[in-house]
């Protein structure tokens, strides 16, 4: 474990751009100011090494309010996929916020994502505390009827959880996808943050009781979440990293805490979306904000794998 | 105490309303994987339409009858008191409390109410249920929700969360 931790540290250390770097009270600063919607569009600036074969992904959550800084950040999202060419976007869930009868569900995520679904980019989704759990049903969403699921790409596992109901079966269900996943990595999801330095919500900690054994045992590589409506990516927990993308569409403005020791980095002061490439070892990711800006970026190195659990070393011999 | 884990799931009323259930499905084709909204609407409304028919008379304490209110009352205590109390208490404040009036049984689940998620710590201690239906907390009220439907089977009108002592 020690040796996973100093691998964390080294690629934080290399990785990491100058956003990143900084401590979480002068990132508070650099992003008090309000920010205004540019009369004309901001040139796509991509941090990505867009390498060959790479698996790239958009991250949104809190998302599906149907007023204007929503739609505002899909065009951002459009005009980024015009350029990276990502293949799917993962959702954080409360992808409906309020009623959800079917006007909704076109004006709250057909319509503002409707170029990215012309393009053929697919939405994994996870249900949040405002999503009705129907939205399984739905195409789009890609859940096939379930409220946990698991997809790959490349090799990456995505793990998609149901943190509103995390019951027996659904813990049973997580430990034996993760005891049979050969992924190079594992990246779970789901709505309620493990860890955050939200003032309203802040960290789910029953919840973050019963997974991160689970997440250790089994080597989970990184975890996302939402719910709290800002940006936050955290110093690595326990050899994992870890993401709230909760500010896609919500948005609670200077709701971060100051003086965090957990935060790496952190904006609360517009809406964001997150772009992330997957080479090899590698993960990269930009988060864009509202107006196009890019409020953090960076390379997080896969960490080495955990110690093989003593039970399949018998087994071995 | 009665085996708390399978106490509702296989009581005589769990039973007969899961076989209602099922008569309410048969001829309703369940639209897995529609790009239809307005189908995933209809067919929740038929589904509900179809159950309130076949159990016109239902009512509070049907399922959660008096001897399944006062195991639920003895869990929940049991689990707040616990060494986990602090944490299910928590995680009820940050995952957004619900509040509602009183939920009918029979009724639908407020359309844009929020569903107030479930500590896991508590939800392990309660007795496991069929995957069609849930446990949701409504300000005290612990609502017993059939999820394709969105209807309320049962409710528990006033479960007390006991402080830590």
């Amino acid at each position: 474990m020690t040796r996973r931790i100093l691998a964390i540290v080294a690629a934080v250390i290399v990785g990491c751009g100058v956003v990143a770097l900084r401590p979480p009270s002068q990132l508070a600063s650099i992003f008090a100011a309000p920010q205004a919607v540019p009369a004309a569009p901001t040139p796509v600036q991509v941090k990505l090494p867009l390498e060959d074969k790479s698996v790239r992904f958009a991250v949104i959550g809190d998302n599906g309010t149907g007023d204007t800084p929503q739609y505002e950040v899909a065009a951002q999202m459009e005009a980024f996929h015009k350029v990276i060419g990502f293949d799917f976007v993962t959702m954080m869930g409360d992808n409906i916020y309020g009623s959800h009868k079917p006007q909704d569900i076109e004006r709250k995520f057909e319509s503002p994502y409707k170029p990215l679904l012309d393009a053929g980019v697919k939405f994994y989704a996870c249900l949040g505390n405002h999503d009705d759990t129907n939205e399984t049903l739905y195409k789009n969403f890609n859940m096939n009827g379930q409220h946990y699921y698991s997809f790959k790409k490349g090799d990456v596992q995505f793990f998609v959880l149901d943190s509103n109901y995390m019951d027996a079966k659904q813990l049973d269900w997580i430990q034996n996808q993760l005891s049979g996943s050969t992924a190079k990595w594992k990246i779970a999801y789901f709505h309620h943050p493990l860890y955050s330095d939200g003032r309203f919500h802040g960290p789910d900690l029953d919840l973050r009781k019963q997974l991160m054994p689970i997440f250790e045992k089994y080597g989970m590589n990184v975890v996302m979440s939402g719910h709290d409506h800002v940006y936050e990516r955290f110093k690595p927990e326990e050899g994992i990293y870890f993401f709230l993308v909760g500010n896609s569409g919500e948005l609670r403005y200077h709701n971060l805490r100051q003086g965090s020791n957990i935060m790496a980095a952190g904006f609360d002061t517009d809406r964001t979306f997150m772009l992330v490439e997957i080479s090899g070892d590698k993960l990269y990711f930009q988060t864009v904000s509202r107006t196009g800006q890019t409020v953090d970026s960076g390379v997080l190195q896969r960490q080495p794998k955990p110690p093989a659990p003593v039970q399949a070393l018998q087994q071995v011999h | 105490m009665p085996m708390p884990r399978s106490l509702l799931s296989s009581s005589k009323e769990s039973n007969e309303y899961m076989k209602l259930r099922q008569k309410a499905l048969a001829g309703l084709a369940v639209p897995k994987n529609t790009d239809s909204p307005e189908k995933i609407a209809e067919f929740q409304k038929q589904l509900a339409g179809k159950i309130r028919d076949l159990r016109p008379q239902a009512r509070q304490g049907d399922l959660f009858t008096p001897e399944v209110v006062g195991l639920f009352q003895r869990l929940v205590a049991m689990a707040m008191r616990g060494k986990d109390g602090a944490l299910i208490r928590t995680s009820f404040q940050r995952a957004e409390p619900v509040e509602s009036g009183h939920l009918e049984v029979n009724t639908a689940y407020p359309d844009g109410l929020p569903l107030q998620s479930m500590p896991p710590s508590l939800l392990l201690n309660l007795p496991r249920l069929p995957k069609e239906l849930e446990y949701r907390f409504v300000g005290r009220e612990l609502i017993l929700r059939d999820t394709q439907a969105n209807l309320i089977v049962d409710v528990i009108p006033d479960l007390r969360m006991p402080q830590r002592k």
